[in-house]
């Protein structure tokens, strides 16, 4: 190509350079690197603005909800034999021994022995259902019907808030004295993992709610994921392309995009309608939560058999393998890891969502964790949220420690998910 | 139309094509075309780029069923039955006709999956040591055996393109086809890789009936005994390689060959 045919952008340089080698060009070079640098720039603060506010936000609700698994409690030793609690392993471990017990006393065993050892000042803060933990203990070891045991009692909110130097001066006094002795400390609550909902902020756990969330996101899974993957490869493989499965695609788009209290309403509109006394069951849940997830899996099914070579497909085709084994032998492992990826986020955001199962009733204080998939139970959110409603200033500190409970579930469920993708992942 | 040579006493045709028209859409991509293709020699179809050759190969295991829009008439025999036929499985049809295409496509699996899978579900080979017998087979006959035997559970993708290509081929072989079609099997290789296909069609051919699309026409006069020119989906010229390329009838047909266009 002559050099006259290029525009001349040199000025009054010499015509004998090139017009890659003007000062023209090496200013607007320049300025194509700074333009670079500052893009750099611009991307790398919003990463590290991202992650400053996560540290903040995970570090904030770590110290917050570290002291929620603590508690103060009250060394109460109980001498059993001279209680005039009585009872064998078969009554002491049948389901009705906790009615049994009560009927005897225990309550007031507790308040006699906590008087005798802290005063009646002290006794009078050891919360009213610390009776319970003793029922559990003898159920777990009925021998200990013959002999004493120190029990750690959780005590009231005030005696708590005493401890940490907060509440009626008194109280504090009090408190001090207690903890001088040895009596009264914070120390590591592992109950409240095993604990469910109760009305003082010292006895409540969150493995009820847990439960109900993993029964949930069971049901959740079991159904969002086989329909949501098979209709994927139906609407991919096998559906002809017409104005109905365009409505089709369409919707399930929409769908992906429907505000989740919409489903809470379909929910209690359709399926509690049929099934009327399972109101607040995981099932009911779950069902709900899978009509949220699925078109996510859909979507996301779809990209991913779309992403599968049809080098792939012409091969396995050539070779004499009938549709449906191209399907399940060739496109779906390929597409198995993008389908993953789906079902995280669906999954996700399905774990945190509360809205939905407002509706269906699973609003309620679950005092015993759900035994299965069609009794009454709560999930982790709906727990955060009822926790963070309560007066009681101990709830605070619970709020936060169910919040770091749900957190790591998330984590976990998110961990497996991709360890299952990446144990899938082939290249090709 | 078409200008078929005289002195081509090929007896009996493996397929028989007769008025083969494809359509995309409303676009005619193959126009008549009729030729009778021999079981014991290497076919070459030559032609300029998108002359419909490719269109054409893929009619004799009907993968053209598998692009919505594409529309084939006319009849096509293997062995003299119709291979578009009710009585006619496709997928008995494609086990018999196998195919290698132009990039190679080896299933992300490994070496040996990628051989046993069609034996598999044919049921060819019921127990693990007749696959292995097939296994065998189908690699030294694509000259890999030496190359991979240490390494059968290797992914097939892991392997260099060559090596790829003649692991499609082996593939293909292993369900013992009738008849291979090939798509440009070598266009995406090095000489030296491309050298070692065309000996290998040159091996296995006589046990099979081969049709090879080339761009190449070197790779033609190499390899086959028979070719075909296509032109703007119509076929030109048909008749022996040695014919065609010293001794061309129709004047396109010399135009091409002696490049000035293509």
């Amino acid at each position: 190509m002559s050099s006259s045919a290029l525009p001349n952008t040199t000025g009054t340089q010499a015509s004998s350079l090139g017009p890659t080698r003007t000062s023209t060009f090496e200013r607007r070079l320049a300025k194509r690197y700074r333009a670079e640098r500052n893009f750099r720039l611009i991307g790398m603060s919003a990463v590290i603005f991202s992650v400053a506010v996560l540290v903040f936000l995970l570090g904030n609700m770590l110290i917050n909800g570290i002291s929620g698994f603590q508690r103060a409690e009250l060394a109460v030793t109980i001498d059993f034999a001279e209680s005039g609690v009585t009872g064998d392993a078969v009554s002491l471990t049948a389901p009705s021994a906790m009615q049994t017990l009560e009927m005897q006393g225990l309550p007031d065993v507790v308040t006699f022995f906590a008087e005798a050892q802290l005063g009646a000042d002290a006794a009078a803060e050891i919360s009213p259902e610390a009776w319970r933990d003793l029922a559990n203990a003898l159920a777990e070891d009925p021998d200990l019907v013959s002999r004493s045991k120190t029990f750690h009692l959780a005590t009231s909110s005030a005696l708590a808030a005493g401890l940490q130097g907060e509440g009626a001066p008194e109280t504090q006094v009090l408190a001090q004295r207690l903890a001088q002795d040895g009596k009264l400390s914070r120390n590591w609550d592992w109950g409240f993992l095993a604990r469910s909902d109760a009305t003082n902020p010292r006895s409540v756990g969150i493995w009820g709610a847990l439960k109900g969330t993993m029964l949930t996101m069971l049901v959740t899974l079991v159904l969002a994921f086989p329909i949501g993957v098979l209709s994927a490869l139906y609407l991919e493989e096998y559906a002809p392309r017409n104005r109905w499965t365009d409505v089709i695609e369409v919707s399930i788009s929409n769908l992906a995009a429907v505000p989740s209290i919409i489903f809470g309403l379909l929910g209690l509109a359709v399926f509690l309608a049929l099934f009327p006394n399972l109101r607040s069951a995981p099932l009911i849940g779950g069902m709900t939560l899978a009509l949220m997830t699925m078109p996510v899996i859909v979507i996301s099914g779809r990209n991913a058999i779309k992403a599968v070579p049809p080098s792939i497909r012409d091969g396995a085709l050539a070779i004499g393998a009938s549709p449906i084994q191209v399907v399940f032998h060739h496109v779906l492992p390929l597409a198995l890891p993008g389908m993953l990826t789906g079902t995280i986020i669906g999954m996700a955001r399905a774990l945190g969502e509360t809205a939905p199962l407002l509706l269906i009733g699973m609003r309620i204080f679950v005092a015993t964790p759900p035994d299965g998939f069609t009794s009454p139970a709560t999930v982790l959110p709906m727990q955060i949220f009822l926790w963070s409603d309560e007066i009681d200033r101990g709830f605070v500190e619970r709020t936060s420690a169910a919040i770091i409970v749900l957190l790591v579930f998330l984590l976990a469920m998110n961990g497996l998910a991709i360890y299952l993708r990446n144990k899938f992942e082939k290249r090709w | 139309m078409t200008v078929i040579h005289p002195n081509m006493t090929d007896e009996g045709a493996k397929i028989r094509a007769r008025d083969v028209c494809v359509y995309y859409g409303d676009k005619k991509a193959i126009d008549e075309v009729s030729i009778d293709i021999s079981p014991n020699y290497v076919t070459a179809f030559i032609g300029p780029s998108g002359c419909g050759k490719s269109t054409f190969l893929r009619c004799f295991n009907r993968m053209n069923d598998t692009i919505g829009a594409a529309k084939v008439t006319g009849l096509i025999e293997l062995d003299g039955e119709d291979i578009h036929a009710s009585q006619m499985d496709v997928v008995q049809l494609r086990a018999r006709v196998g195919m290698v295409f132009q990039k190679p496509n080896p299933f992300p699996k490994s070496i040996y999956e990628n051989i046993a899978y069609g034996p598999k579900i044919h049921g060819l080979a019921e127990k693990k040591a007749d696959l292995d017998i097939v296994v065998e087979r189908s690699l030294t006959r694509a000259g890999l055996w030496d190359e991979v035997k240490d390494r059968l559970d290797d992914s097939g993708t892991a392997l260099s393109g060559g090596q790829q290509q003649r692991l499609c081929i082996a593939r293909a072989i292993a369900v013992d086809p009738e008849v291979i079609l090939m798509d440009e099997p070598a266009s995406a290789l090095d000489p030296i890789a491309t050298a070692k296909i065309e000996e290998l069609i040159d091996d296995l051919s006589g046990r099979y009936a081969i049709v090879i699309v080339t761009h190449s026409m070197q790779q033609a006069a190499r390899v086959s005994q028979r070719t075909a020119f296509f032109h703007l989906g119509k076929m030109v010229e048909y008749g022996p390689t040695s014919e065609i390329f010293t001794n061309p009838i129709e004047e396109r047909t010399k135009d091409y060959i002696t490049g000035r266009y293509g």
